[in-house]
């Protein structure tokens, strides 16, 4: 286990990333998942560490695991791991953008199936940055309604802005 | 008038200084290497024990090709074999055998009860499957006629392997219950030991499919009764105090005490037993300190040598008063055990422990968990706990 000490005497332990390597090929994204959404804000003053360690574990073994598999040529690996990819990406895509890069090289395989899943990876990618750019718009939109209130710009310009946002959410 | 609860609060010292020994000499705490005159058994994995299954047969082929009267050698589950290892400070198993003929009227039905059995293992194994001793003695109740039987046979199987029972992949049935702060994996699955309820988590017995993932516990406390487990569950005793709460209802099984094993040595938790202050409650400490005879090839595997006996001990009667109403006589049976229990070896050794069984055999009273609850029902989780954690009286 990977041990941290924090200053009041309390101790985290995380087990070993070297032992992750024999795991699921989908487990180790989960776990950092799972530490990060669950766990993270109880650690106190070894939080920062502990982060360090889970871009560790993201590094030196959750993508890799990835990549061997993505980069291979067995076929029913790849469909395999990119069924468990398209999963992370819906529910957290961050998780799943190390991959990203790998998923162009896909897009020249002659299988189906994988073309399907890495299509919907994609577009799960493509949702995703939708929503932020809906959400970076949604901001300038409130300043905006403000100064077209307080008359600082003109109707003109907030109803042109207003257009681009709607188009943007549908 | 209510009296008014005074509820102090503990800094657990004692039991922090502990941990901060423990991860200071973790690299320590292994064990050492056992005596020359033991037997050594290894936990192993399907693959492995398979090879070793496969091996043992081609050894009976051999023997039938050599001379037509095949036999098996076995060490010898006889306490005159069963040898306490002081440094270690476990119960193991000598290096005396057995031969088990197969031409022999008093050994075949043995013998055929015992291929049965690695039968059962070759399946399990092979599958990757699991099943409890109760079904291994199902899958032929005319051969094995009680289940003692097939019990025998499935220990046999396993020291005959050189190997763990978990490893034939025969578990004992789900007994004991886990809660508090640790994070473990069951296959895929992430369980959260703190979220389940106050109930907690079934140990499961198919451990190999069970890992440590993480914890934030600062120790372990192995509870005796259902009853003080629901009180300190209830009171969520790890939320003010990060621990681990295992029970096993009476002595821990198989699966219980392999599972505290690998807690203790992966996590390098100081590690506590609350049991009842008879001898009974004093035996069960024994078994998770230094293994039970029975299952003494499984030792290095199944104790936890560095447990500590935090309660309920006999001078704790008075120490914290507990009124005369509560406290039991002693029976004959009790003064019996007891005395057993002084004439150990791993007893006599320990002092403090020793003493505290004279006093119980001189007093000859004993008393359960729940006598705490004549102070109020908090009482144990809010003051008896902590207050002995802080202070560090334990044996």
């Amino acid at each position: 286990m990977r041990l941290f000490q924090k200053k009041d005497g309390g101790i985290v332990q995380l087990i070993d990333k070297e032992k992750m390597q024999e795991w699921p090929i989908e487990l180790p994204l989960i776990f950092i998942e799972y530490i990060r959404s669950k766990q993270l804000d109880s650690y106190g003053d070894v939080k920062k560490q502990i982060e360090q360690y889970l871009e560790e574990i993201l590094k030196d073994v959750a993508i890799p695991r990835f990549i061997s598999v993505l980069e291979g040529d067995n076929a029913d690996e790849i469909i395999l791991a990119l069924k468990r990819i398209e999963e992370i990406s819906k529910k957290n895509i961050e998780m799943a953008k190390p991959i990203k890069k790998y998923l162009e090289n896909l897009k020249r395989n002659k299988n189906k199936t994988i073309l399907d899943l890495a299509g919907k990876v994609e577009e799960n990618f493509a949702k995703a940055n939708r929503r932020k750019e809906l959400e970076k718009k949604r901001k300038i939109m409130q300043q905006m309604e403000k100064e077209f209130l307080e008359g600082k710009i003109s109707g003109e310009e907030y109803a042109k802005s207003r257009k681009d946002y709607l188009l943007l959410k549908e | 008038m209510v009296k008014k609860e005074v509820i102090k609060n503990y800094d657990l010292k004692a039991a922090k200084n502990l941990l901060k020994m423990y991860i200071e000499q973790k690299h320590l705490q292994e064990v050492r290497n056992l005596p020359e005159d033991t037997i050594k058994i290894d936990d192993l994995n399907s693959k492995k024990t398979l090879e070793r299954l496969y091996e043992l047969n081609d050894s009976i082929i051999d023997k039938i090709y050599k001379n037509g009267r095949p036999s098996i050698e076995l060490p010898s589950r006889a306490s005159t074999n069963i040898i306490w290892d002081e440094e270690n400070d476990l119960l193991l198993l000598g290096k005396q055998t057995m031969e088990k003929q197969f031409h022999s009227l008093t050994s075949v039905a043995d013998i055929t009860r015992l291929m049965r059995v690695l039968e059962v293992v070759n399946e399990l194994l092979t599958e990757d499957i699991h099943a409890t001793k109760r079904e291994v003695f199902y899958t032929d109740v005319n051969l094995f006629g009680e289940q003692k039987a097939s019990d025998k046979c499935i220990e046999d199987a396993a020291t005959m392997l050189y190997t763990t029972r978990n490893s034939t992949h025969i578990v004992a049935a789900p007994k004991g219950t886990c809660v508090g702060r640790l994070r473990i994996r069951d296959r895929n699955d992430i369980i959260d030991l703190e979220g389940l309820g106050s109930g907690g988590w079934t140990i499961s017995p198919m451990l190999d499919n069970i890992e440590i993932i993480e914890s934030d516990a600062e120790f372990i406390l192995v509870i005796e009764k259902d009853a003080a487990m629901m009180r300190l569950a209830e009171a969520r005793f790890w939320r003010k105090h990060p621990c681990i709460l295992i029970t096993a209802q009476g002595v821990g099984n198989v699966a219980v005490r392999m599972f505290l094993k690998r807690l203790s040595k992966e996590l390098s938790l100081p590690v506590f037993s609350l049991v009842d202050s008879d001898p009974y409650g004093h035996y069960i400490h024994s078994v998770y300190l230094r293994g039970s005879k029975r299952l003494s090839y499984e030792s290095p595997f199944l104790a936890t040598p560095n447990i500590k006996l935090l309660g309920v001990l006999t001078r704790d009667l008075d120490k914290y008063q507990i009124p005369q109403e509560v406290r039991i006589k002693m029976n004959k049976q009790d003064e019996k055990r007891t005395k057993d229990l002084l004439n150990e070896d791993f007893v006599k050794k320990n002092k403090k422990w020793e003493e505290d069984l004279k006093l119980a055999l001189k007093q000859k009273v004993k008393a359960e968990i729940q006598a705490f609850a004549s102070h109020g029902f908090k009482f144990l989780t809010d003051n008896y706990l902590p207050e002995k954690l802080s202070t560090g009286d334990w044996i």
